[in-house]
């Protein structure tokens, strides 16, 4: 089941071409990191498939559906949590509920029935703040929060409304390293419970795309990891995926050694960070074929 | 060293201290300028403020006819304007300016004229509002609304693009907000500290306006009372009235006050 579909998508800015064909297929359940250098295009593409800068070219589907501008289906965290002020982080996260299963004429004119809708919202998102440890701080205001606890109640928000896929935009870039191996993870957590409900039979819930500048956080974090760069025989065209390989998974409880990272970290590098290193932009992506090898290892016979 | 904190109890005796001072300074000024002239009416004494809120509080008209004291003739003329001016530029000035730092198609046109119209004094068009509203009660709600509209739209405008990210908006429309919900879920409140702020600064002007247009062409009012007593050199009853214009504004901006920490305690202005 894909949850995100890119197709032949290519931008640029007057004469500037940035992005070029790209094409990328992301599978409900799965946690996809892209990584590559500043300036290639990585947060271009993310506000395309935000919907709010649509491309020059190419086609985006979410969960089949084509994307004309920001809805319910792509979920959005951003490196500055953009939490609203005015709301308590219970209100946050109830917000996503509200502004999707009411309309403002309802609230306005069947009160009585909003309100009663509105503790039920209240309580839906206090058992989300609990899956990231904030169920103490509900009733709090995001600047009675630190940066960490902030960033925990814009995940819970966009979370909620279970998108079919959920974007982050170097999520962790603005923390402490503590908290930002804390809220890893959490993002582990997350994985783990996608496999049970694939194990189950069931649509894994979490579907995410994060973009980061950190290496390891990338291979730590996704199962998945795309490079974007214009480090390829084309890249006159603009950037394009250079590489997309699987990468090893981590459950929250496994220490955290990098040193399992070390090759596929250097082949990384080489393939998507390395201007002197022109490829043809295929080489490294074989995501797919690596899926389909395992599953054929793995079939009975 | 500047900046360097005082106890409360010391912030408390020297406002004490400054008040005493002012009306000290009142006192010998007066009584030395009755020394050269008993019969003066500048500076009253004690005497002077106690005959003079008698005038102002005493019941007017004649025996078959009673009328309503001075004072409560004048303030409730001039509260009903003020209150009406202030509500309906609040209003519009919300809604032009939401409106224009929502929409781009309402900016382009309305941006460039109500700047332009934000500069001239607003008092200055007095004339033009006479013209169009004769001295009826519709001049001074007019005088009011639209001289604190132009500059308030303005501020409500800025406010509606600054303190409103781009990201705060795009993440409503991921939770599924509509364009309505957008400006009634998102904009508004975020603002609303803001245009509390603002209503707060423009009850000193729309006092200046109303004052001002009641002096030129009110029968009853504080404006008209101020005016009409000081060309009568009865200033006890004009001191009254201006005392009585300073604890009304004090009054407001500390209720205000309360009410944004009581609505908004996220605000940390």
């Amino acid at each position: 089941m894909d949850s995100l579909v890119i197709e032949n998508v290519s931008h640029w800015f007057g004469e500037t071409r940035v992005l070029n064909n790209i094409d990328l297929r992301i599978e409900a359940g799965q946690i996809v990191a892209v990584v590559g250098p500043s300036g290639c295009g990585k947060s271009t593409l993310l506000k395309a498939i935000l919907g709010t800068h649509p491309t020059k070219a190419g086609t985006i589907t979410a969960d089949g559906i084509p994307i004309t501008g920001p809805n319910r289906n792509v979920g959005m965290v951003y490196q500055h949590y953009s939490l609203y002020d005015f709301l308590t982080a219970e209100q946050n996260v109830a917000l996503g509920l509200k502004l999707d299963e009411t309309s403002l004429p309802y609230r306005w004119f069947a009160l009585p029935w909003w309100l009663s809708k509105r503790q039920e919202h209240l309580t839906r998102a206090r058992e989300y703040l609990k899956r990231v440890h904030l169920q103490d701080a509900a009733q709090r205001y995001p600047s009675g929060l630190s940066g960490g606890m902030r960033q925990r109640v814009a995940i819970a928000q966009a979370m909620i409304l279970k998108p079919k896929i959920l974007l982050l935009d170097e999520p962790f870039g603005a923390l402490d390293e503590a908290t930002r191996e804390d809220l890893q993870m959490m993002l582990l957590q997350f994985y783990q419970e996608n496999l049970k409900a694939k194990a189950e039979g069931r649509v894994p819930e979490y579907t995410m795309l994060f973009v980061t500048h950190e290496l390891n956080e990338a291979l730590y974090v996704a199962d998945r990891v795309v490079g974007l760069s214009r480090f390829h025989t084309e890249g006159h065209l603009g950037a394009t995926v250079v590489y997309d390989r699987p990468c090893p998974i981590f459950k929250p409880e496994d220490p955290r050694d990098f040193s399992r990272l070390l090759e596929q970290k250097e082949e990384l590098r080489n393939a998507v960070f390395d201007p002197e290193y022109i490829k043809h932009h295929s080489e490294y992506v074989s995501f797919w074929d690596e899926i389909a090898e395992q599953a054929a290892k793995l079939a009975p016979n | 060293m500047v900046r360097y904190p005082i106890p409360q109890w010391l912030m408390i005796v020297l406002a004490l201290a400054g008040l005493t001072v002012a009306i000290s300074v009142y006192g010998i000024l007066s009584a030395r300028l009755t020394a050269t002239n008993p019969s003066q009416t500048s500076l009253p004494g004690i005497k002077g403020m106690l005959a003079g809120l008698k005038q102002i509080t005493a019941r007017q008209g004649t025996e078959e006819k009673p009328k309503e004291s001075w004072l409560r003739q004048d303030t409730k003329a001039s509260l009903l304007r003020l209150i009406l001016g202030i509500a309906i530029g609040v209003f519009a000035s919300i809604v032009v300016g939401v409106l224009m730092g929502s929409y781009l198609w309402i900016e382009a046109p309305l941006a460039p004229l109500i700047s332009f119209m934000a500069k001239i004094p607003p008092t200055a068009m007095l004339p033009l509002y006479m013209v169009a509203f004769g001295t009826n009660i519709q001049l001074f709600i007019a005088m009011v609304a639209l001289g604190i509209f132009f500059s308030m739209a303005m501020s409500v405008f800025q406010a509606t693009r600054q303190d409103v990210t781009q990201e705060a908006i795009q993440k409503a429309y991921t939770l599924g907000a509509s364009d309505m919900e957008v400006i009634f879920e998102i904009i508004l409140p975020q603002i609303m500290p803001r245009i509390l702020e603002n209503i707060r600064l423009q009850i000193g002007p729309a006092m200046v306006f109303l004052i001002a247009a009641e002096a030129l062409f009110a029968d009853v009012g504080f404006g008209y009372r101020i005016r009409l007593e000081s060309r009568l050199l009865r200033m006890n009853t004009v001191y009254w009235y201006l005392a009585l214009l300073g604890c009304f504004g004090l009054l407001l901006d500390f209720l205000l006050l309360k009410l944004r920490k009581w609505l908004m305690p996220w605000f940390q202005g």
